[in-house]
């Protein structure tokens, strides 16, 4: 129950950070959408992050992966926008305008998505120091 | 898109993703992904959601929800209950797991039927 609690939450987030992208960087239907490809981006970046990194450790609550995973970062990227958008650029002419939106969203969230679960990954798993590189002078 | 928006519409948008998160929450736990399959949950609410988006921008083209409507129909609920960093992290963690062929049909399926379904519920409301 708190899980849903925690997406409904991230849901009212994320979707307003969507709007407030769209807003900021309007675009008419048969124009390249910007702000979805942004917001796309960036989520599948950190969602990667999180899930390389945080959501590895034993100690991080299933609410919270739940509220900020499938809610926050869930509802903030799209994919109904960018095919919606695909068909809207076709019908207005637009089909090699569609049609790199389209490669571009795809090759890039999987590429930054692949970034982020690797980053994510690298800086949760560092190795502890094991060797005190000043002899111990300072200690 | 309104140059100005009411506060209840903003509102009306939130709510309306926040429902959309809701049901794709609901359903991604209803259908768990099984090792090496296709994450069929989210499969299958970004496909209903991209026709549904599809449909609504179809009735809004002819004028039969207007504007404010749209953004609460399409970029609130549609965007709420579609996502793309789950499919596209899904995606990258099946290609990790070895399982290049579902990372590639997943990439395929999704987009193509998506697609479709955008299509065809556009073109048949507007």
């Amino acid at each position: 129950m708190r899980a849903y609690f925690a997406v409904l939450i991230g849901g009212l987030l994320g979707t307003a950070l969507r709007l407030a992208c769209d807003l900021a960087l309007p675009h008419g239907d048969d124009a390249f959408p910007f702000s979805t490809l942004i917001v796309n981006l960036v989520g599948a970046f950190v969602l990667g992050w999180l899930v390389g990194g945080l959501w590895t450790r034993p100690s991080t609550p299933n609410w919270l992966k739940a509220g900020i995973g499938s809610g926050l970062l869930g509802s903030f990227t799209t994919m109904s926008a960018v095919l919606a958008a695909v068909v809207l650029l076709s019908v207005s002419g637009e089909a090699w305008l569609a049609a790199l939106y389209l490669a571009v969203s795809a090759v890039g969230g999987l590429a930054l998505a692949a970034a982020g679960l690797r980053v994510g990954s690298l800086i949760a798993h560092r190795p502890m120091p094991t060797t005190v590189t000043d002899a111990g002078q300072t200690l | 898109m309104s140059a100005q928006l009411a506060p209840l519409v903003v509102a009306a948008v939130l709510v309306a993703g926040a429902i959309g998160s809701v049901i794709r929450f609901a359903l991604s736990r209803a259908l768990p992904v099984r090792p090496g399959h296709l994450p069929r949950g989210i499969l299958i609410v970004n496909v209903v959601g991209s026709g549904l988006a599809g449909a609504f921008l179809g009735l809004a083209e002819r004028a039969a929800i207007d504007g404010d409507l749209r953004l609460v129909l399409v970029t609130g609920f549609c965007g709420g209950l579609t996502t793309f960093s789950t499919w596209g992290v899904e995606t990258i963690e099946l290609l990790d797991g070895g399982r290049w062929r579902a990372a590639i049909l997943n990439v395929l399926v999704t987009l193509a039927l998506g697609l479709a379904a955008a299509a065809a519920g556009y073109l048949l409301l507007r």
